[in-house]
């Protein structure tokens, strides 16, 4: 093994120049490869997270407008959510359904410290919801369900509120006011976009002077894993309704529904696709360097029909000629595509660096379009035997031709 | 008798055949030093070929060291002319990327023999040709006689049956001509057999046997 190494080391110095160029183009291919999986692999990276903080498996509800008169009612009716939906949606749909959770909002009332207030109003809500949004906490705990059970009056809210309401002290309880109501604040969270007041659902609906209106339902998905699926429990959840407030099941514009689980598989989807299409184009940019190697291959069995012949005559079989001519392209596709990697491993750290030191999108960095973009060993891997074949295709022909060179060369004067 | 050719006939195909050699009948003893001299289209090219292994013939039978040489695949064939027969060309063919040493040590390259070995074995057969000083340069920084000397010995390193050399002063001046001739000479001397194609009767007379060959018959 190591006589033919050197033996190709031998063939592939004489020709310097030559194998630089033809290198060059393997190379490139490479680099391209790798740089666009790395980036591919940041895009979905940077999806996943995004994902990962919220709880993909869940369709949330809200009421919206019957667009179409049905069964004697007309157009344009208000349709409102109420407490009973969420035990009609648990039973119809039971094979489907997880756990059905609601939220009350009030967007009117002051939470108020002793010094200073925050206006939005609060959000009646069950413990899933701090899952749902994506909520990280900083201090204490979200609201369970011995908060719900005993309806008691506590409140999460953002950790910059916390700092509006309290300034540096600690803000876990703390007493605020709402609706001239004593809450005790039992945690905070991570600011994001969000500065929501978090009570327990039940507590709100005690506040909400006998109204049985929610604003939004949230159903947590169970046994569904197509989108197929997916789509066909939200087309169930709007009949169900639809036969709770009297509306058609194809009227669109009745309910708004948000189903996180389709958008997932879709954008999983499109992140597999975006993979694919990748190596594609990263093969495709490849295969001209391929076909490079295989090209010079092809001229340097030529120039050497002598020297083969030579080798032929002095006892050189025919498949030693084959596997030396070979051998050769492969050598010189894996070591220039080796060049290849490092370089393109060296960019994508640099675009990973640019990054995560720019912060992404969204402030502080949270929402990161691009997330660790580079390429791990599995690729490195595939890449190596992407190349080993690719190598040895190139050689292949160039080879076979070689096989036609008789050993009578060596008589023939160059 | 290490060389016996019974009633060879080749010819070329073509729209109007070429009957190159006719009915050969040649025996060559160990240890002769024996020269085969034509005209060109004399079809001494051919004769050699088929010597050397290196083309087939159409019919009749050639004997080389008591083996049949007929209708061989191309490994078997090899594997003959990697044993039993030692190559030295007119124009060197040494591989010009390689040094006097790997060029006299490719022949056990293709038998497998590991470098160490190889590489010892070469070294001897270059002092042997008084090229021990020059193991080391390319075949680009040797003289013409000097790379003659290295052809010859990586024809010897193999220990073959015979040597068989194409022209082997057709690129020398007269001077290392007869230095390659007297190479030559000596290893006959040793007991080697030698078959010397040319068509140089100053070569020719160095010999012990003459044979002419003339329109594919030998005369």
């Amino acid at each position: 093994m190591f006589d033919l190494i050197s033996e190709i080391m031998a063939t592939l110095r004489h020709n310097k120049l030559r194998t630089a160029l033809t290198g060059f183009a393997v190379s490139w291919g490479i680099f391209l490869l790798i740089v666009l999986l790395s980036v591919s692999r940041g895009l979905v990276n940077g999806m996943e997270s995004m994902f990962s903080q919220r709880d993909t498996e869940t369709v949330s509800i809200r009421g919206g407008y019957a667009q179409k008169a049905y069964k004697g009612l007309k157009e344009n009716r208000r349709i409102r959510l109420k407490d009973s939906d969420l035990g009609v949606l648990a039973s119809q749909n039971a094979n489907v359904v997880g756990e059905v959770t609601a939220r009350i909002s009030n967007d009117t009332s002051k939470v108020t410290s002793s010094k200073d207030y925050l206006t939005g109003g609060y959000q009646g809500v069950y413990p899933a919801h701090q899952h749902n949004d994506g909520l990280k906490m900083v201090k204490g705990r979200f609201i369970n369900q011995n908060d719900i059970n005993h309806t008691r009056r506590v409140v999460v809210i953002a950790d910059e509120s916390a700092e509006t309401l309290f300034g540096k002290e600690d803000p876990i309880g703390q007493l605020v006011k709402i609706s001239d109501l004593s809450f005790t604040v039992i945690g905070t969270y991570e600011t994001e976009w969000r500065r929501d007041t978090y009570i327990p659902f039940s507590t709100a609906r005690a506040m909400s002077g006998g109204s049985d209106q929610v604003n939004n339902i949230t159903v947590k998905l169970k046994d569904v894993s197509t989108l197929d699926e997916s789509d066909r429990a939200e087309q169930d959840f709007r009949s169900t309704l639809g036969r709770q407030h009297t509306f058609a099941d194809d009227d669109s514009g009745s309910l708004w529904i948000w189903n996180r689980f389709s958008d997932y598989l879709r954008s999983s989807t499109a992140m597999g696709a975006i993979g694919m299409a990748v190596w594609v184009i990263g093969l495709l940019t490849m295969l001209s360097g391929i076909v490079g190697v295989s090209n010079i291959m092809f001229v340097s069995v030529r120039e050497r029909t002598h020297e083969i012949g030579v080798r032929r005559a002095i006892g050189a079989k025919p498949a030693s000629i084959l596997r030396q001519i070979i051998l050769e392209s492969v050598a010189i596709t894996t070591l220039f595509g080796y060049i290849g990697i490092v370089l393109g491993v060296l960019v994508s750290q640099g675009i990973a660096a640019l990054v995560s030191g720019s912060g992404g999108m969204g402030p502080g960095g949270k929402d990161e379009i691009l997330k660790d973009p580079t390429v791990d060993i599995s690729i490195a891997i595939q890449v190596t035997v992407v190349l080993i074949i690719a190598g040895a295709l190139a050689g292949l022909f160039p080879a076979l031709k070689s096989l036609k060179i008789k050993p009578v060369e060596a008589l023939r004067d160059e | 008798m290490i060389i016996s050719l019974k009633d060879i006939n080749k010819s070329y195909p073509g729209v109007v055949p070429l009957h190159v050699l006719k009915d050969i009948n040649l025996s060559i003893e160990k240890g002769e030093l024996v020269s085969i001299m034509g005209a060109s289209g004399s079809g001494k090219s051919t004769l050699l070929n088929i010597l050397g292994i290196l083309d087939n013939y159409d019919s009749g039978e050639y004997y080389l060291d008591g083996v049949l040489i007929k209708n061989l695949s191309e490994n078997k064939a090899a594997d003959l002319r990697n044993y039993m027969i030692g190559f030295v060309f007119q124009s060197f063919n040494l591989i010009n990327y390689k040094n006097a040493l790997e060029n006299v040590a490719l022949p056990l390259f293709y038998r497998g023999v590991s470098r160490r070995q190889r590489n010892k074995l070469a070294m001897e057969q270059l002092e042997r040709m008084g090229m021990a000083d020059r193991a080391t340069h390319l075949p680009a920084e040797l003289s013409g006689g000097q790379k003659q000397r290295v052809a010859i010995a990586r024809a010897l390193i193999t220990k073959p049956s015979i040597i068989l050399a194409d022209e082997p002063t057709g690129a020398l001046d007269s001077k290392t001509s007869k230095e390659v001739m007297q190479v030559f000479r000596d290893l006959n001397n040793d007991g080697m057999t030698i078959v010397i194609v040319t068509h140089d009767p100053g070569v020719g007379e160095q010999t012990n046997r003459i044979i002419r060959i003339s329109d594919g018959r030998i005369i």
